[in-house]
């Protein structure tokens, strides 16, 4: 059992409560419902958070999300069970997550804005942004490591 | 490189609420020029043009060496790091990257063996800003005035 780690929640209480305002700002955006979770789901998945995986598909879930799209998140691009909407949010999820490997294509960009337009792009970007933070955070800290509850 | 959208201008309250954090890490107790190496090597490494220039310039400033940010990029080889510089360097790579490997034992407790867990707190939360910030800069294509 990996050992357990630091809670910055606990620890430093003050930049709880400025992620947390991040976050309501991002959840009070004006994104479809379920693309959030999308979202969430595929940078988690890449960043290989575990308890992040497990909150956001649990909530993908009790929002109407079917388990049948959520496994085939891995593997969105060979399905045919995404929209051509959410196929231009996930690219964009996965190049700005990977942002080291080749930053984010024109193409990509270009792609996002045409169905969502200036406004919500950025509420996109704002979102991809912040479920990269919390993985880091709970990877970091194996938030989440024990016994299941 | 084309213009792309200003996320900060459409977004205030995005701008606002991330700002929030980075006053955070500025009001926590870490060393301010650890704080600038923390920002220019993420920079580095997410291959953020507008960050690097703006965190060098913030480096230098506040007293930091121009050899030793020459150095950063290869610090592993490089003498100019301390061991409790070259422990965070090595847990900004390991979050940075955090999809390759997450982060190793061996990197959290070295810099537990030099830090308290406040300041891991800290710190950690400083690399997550800077990851952030490099993120909206790189995919919007953030620019700077280079005659500066």
């Amino acid at each position: 059992m990996p050992q357990k780690r630091i809670n910055i929640q606990d620890l430093e209480r003050n930049s709880y409560k400025a992620m947390l305002t991040l976050e309501s700002y991002v959840t009070n955006s004006q994104l479809p419902a379920l693309l959030p979770q999308l979202i969430k789901i595929r940078a988690s998945q890449i960043n290989g958070c575990a308890f992040c995986i497990d909150i956001y598909t649990e909530e993908a879930l009790s929002l109407g999300e079917t388990e049948r799209r959520i496994f085939a998140t891995s593997a969105w691009k060979e399905s045919p069970l995404f929209s051509e909407e959410e196929r231009a949010v996930l690219q964009l999820t996965e190049e700005i997550t990977s942002i080291s490997k080749n930053g984010v294509s024109d193409k990509t960009y270009e792609k996002v804005l045409k169905f969502y337009g200036e406004r919500v792009l950025a509420q996109i970007v704002m979102q991809i942004v912040m479920i990269n933070s919390w993985n880091r955070i709970a990877v970091a800290t194996h938030q989440g490591f024990g016994p299941l509850a | 490189m084309t213009k792309r959208i200003n996320v900060y201008s459409l977004e205030p309250a995005a701008y606002k609420a991330l700002r929030g954090v980075e006053d955070y890490t500025r009001s926590s107790q870490l060393p301010v020029l650890l704080r600038e190496l923390i920002k220019i090597r993420a920079s580095q490494i997410n291959g953020c043009a507008y960050c690097i220039d703006m965190h060098t310039q913030e480096a230098i400033k506040l007293g930091e060496t121009p050899r030793r940010i020459f150095a950063l990029s290869a610090w592993k080889e490089s003498p100019l790091f301390s061991d409790e510089e070259r422990a965070v360097l090595q847990l900004t790579e390991e979050v940075t990257f955090i999809s390759s490997h997450g982060v190793s034992d061996a990197t959290y407790n070295g810099v537990l063996k030099f830090y308290n867990e406040n300041e891991l707190a800290q710190i950690l939360m400083q690399i997550v800003v800077i990851n952030s910030w490099n993120r909206i800069a790189v995919s919007t294509n953030q620019i700077f005035e280079p005659q500066k």
